[in-house]
């Protein structure tokens, strides 16, 4: 007997119906396994995603790279290319800051043009000090080291210490306030309220440029 | 083949294909869940635990006040009590810096005092804390004006019985 045609006896036909059941079971069963896989699985990457510490740990990376990454940029410029090197700047501003970047540049352009200066920045430290992350706002705290090279002259390097203030934009975090923070000052917190005073110092004059005393 | 298990086998096969639907997108969001929490670095938590960060923050920076501020009428004892405040390989640095000082404090009837401007926490575990700190060293010659220079420090600090000492400092 072939199993064709055992298939097609009676005996047969009891033993399909009883293979089918089984089939049915086990289908519904892997049906409910995966089902049970799926949700636990969907609620793992809902936790994951939205962890308040890992979530904010997150943003935290973000900004100290977006906080060191502008002030290298703040603290560059070659004055063959001011173009690109002021761009740069703009891109990496947002707010007050930004503004008044954009309304110095044309004067700022023609200061650092004539004084041929190439200013490079090394950051040696940063870290970030606050984080509003419901507001988008953050302050870090970043080490440089500034080289400043003049025609004719030795390179000369100074750390700084700054704090920045960030703003989160639709194209990431930008700085919208930069500032040295302050130094000997016989006020017992230079902290938080350092950013707020920082635009003037940051704008156009103090970062990247040839400090009007040095020449 | 009859209607009936034709119809059988069509839902068996789509039960089959729905769980392997489930199954892949499961995959999926395992794959998802896994990629948010390695991204993050969750084990860092400056920041993400703001009480810790702040204290780490205030007992760091009031040990550098204390031990970065000497006068010429300090004595012994003082020197040992911050020296209380490090371990590792910081308590080394500190006794070659001290020694340095010392001789030239006297001489000079210097007063150095130092003051945390601002510091943040760069790392944060369980025991371990790495920090930038800005200091304001002022110098004072008796009846002389001050003199501030700026200084900047990465500090390792340790938790050992239940206070942050400064295990490591470097300038920056």
């Amino acid at each position: 007997m072939t199993v064709r045609e055992r298939l097609r006896s009676g005996a047969g036909a009891v033993a399909r119906s009883g293979v089918r059941a089984r089939l049915r079971s086990l289908a519904a069963g892997l049906l409910v396994l995966a089902a049970v896989a799926a949700s636990w699985t969907g609620w793992s990457w809902y936790a994951a995603a939205h962890d308040g510490p890992a979530a904010r740990a997150t943003v935290r990376d973000q900004v100290l790279a977006a906080g060191e990454q502008a002030v290298q940029n703040m603290n560059t410029l070659d004055h063959a290319d001011l173009d690109r090197g002021l761009d740069l700047w703009e891109s990496s501003t947002t707010g007050d800051l930004h503004a008044q970047l954009v309304q110095g540049r044309a004067d700022f352009e023609k200061q650092v043009a004539q004084a041929k200066t190439v200013t490079t920045a090394r950051i040696l430290a940063g870290a970030v000090t606050e984080l509003d992350e419901p507001a988008g706002r953050a302050a870090v705290l970043i080490a440089v080291r500034i080289t400043v090279q003049a025609p004719q002259a030795q390179p000369a390097a100074k750390d700084s210490r700054m704090l920045g203030e960030l703003t989160r934009t639709a194209s990431g975090w930008k700085l919208s306030a930069l500032g040295q923070a302050p130094m000997g000052s016989t006020a017992g917190s230079a902290t938080p309220t350092a950013p707020a005073a920082a635009p003037g110092t940051a704008a156009p004059g103090s970062a990247a440029t040839p400090s009007p005393t040095g020449r | 083949m009859s209607a009936r298990t034709g119809r059988a086998a069509v839902t068996g096969v789509a039960a089959v294909a729905v769980a392997v639907v489930l199954l892949l997108a499961g995959a999926g969001l395992l794959l998802a869940a896994h990629h948010e929490r390695s991204t993050a670095d969750t084990a860092n938590r400056a920041l993400t635990d703001r009480a810790a960060t702040g204290r780490v923050i205030a007992e760091v920076g009031d040990a550098l006040d204390r031990l970065f501020s000497y006068s010429a009428t300090e004595g012994a004892g003082d020197r040992a009590a911050a020296a209380g405040l490090l371990t590792g390989p910081a308590a080394e640095q500190y006794r070659s810096l001290t020694e340095q000082l010392r001789g030239w404090v006297g001489d000079q009837q210097l007063t150095l005092t130092t003051r945390v401007a601002d510091a943040g926490v760069v790392r944060l575990t369980a025991d371990r804390a790495e920090l930038l700190v800005l200091l304001d060293q002022s110098a004072e010659r008796a009846g002389g004006p001050p003199t501030v220079t700026a200084a900047q420090l990465a500090v390792t600090a340790r938790l050992e019985a239940g206070r942050w000492l400064i295990d490591d400092l470097k300038s920056l």
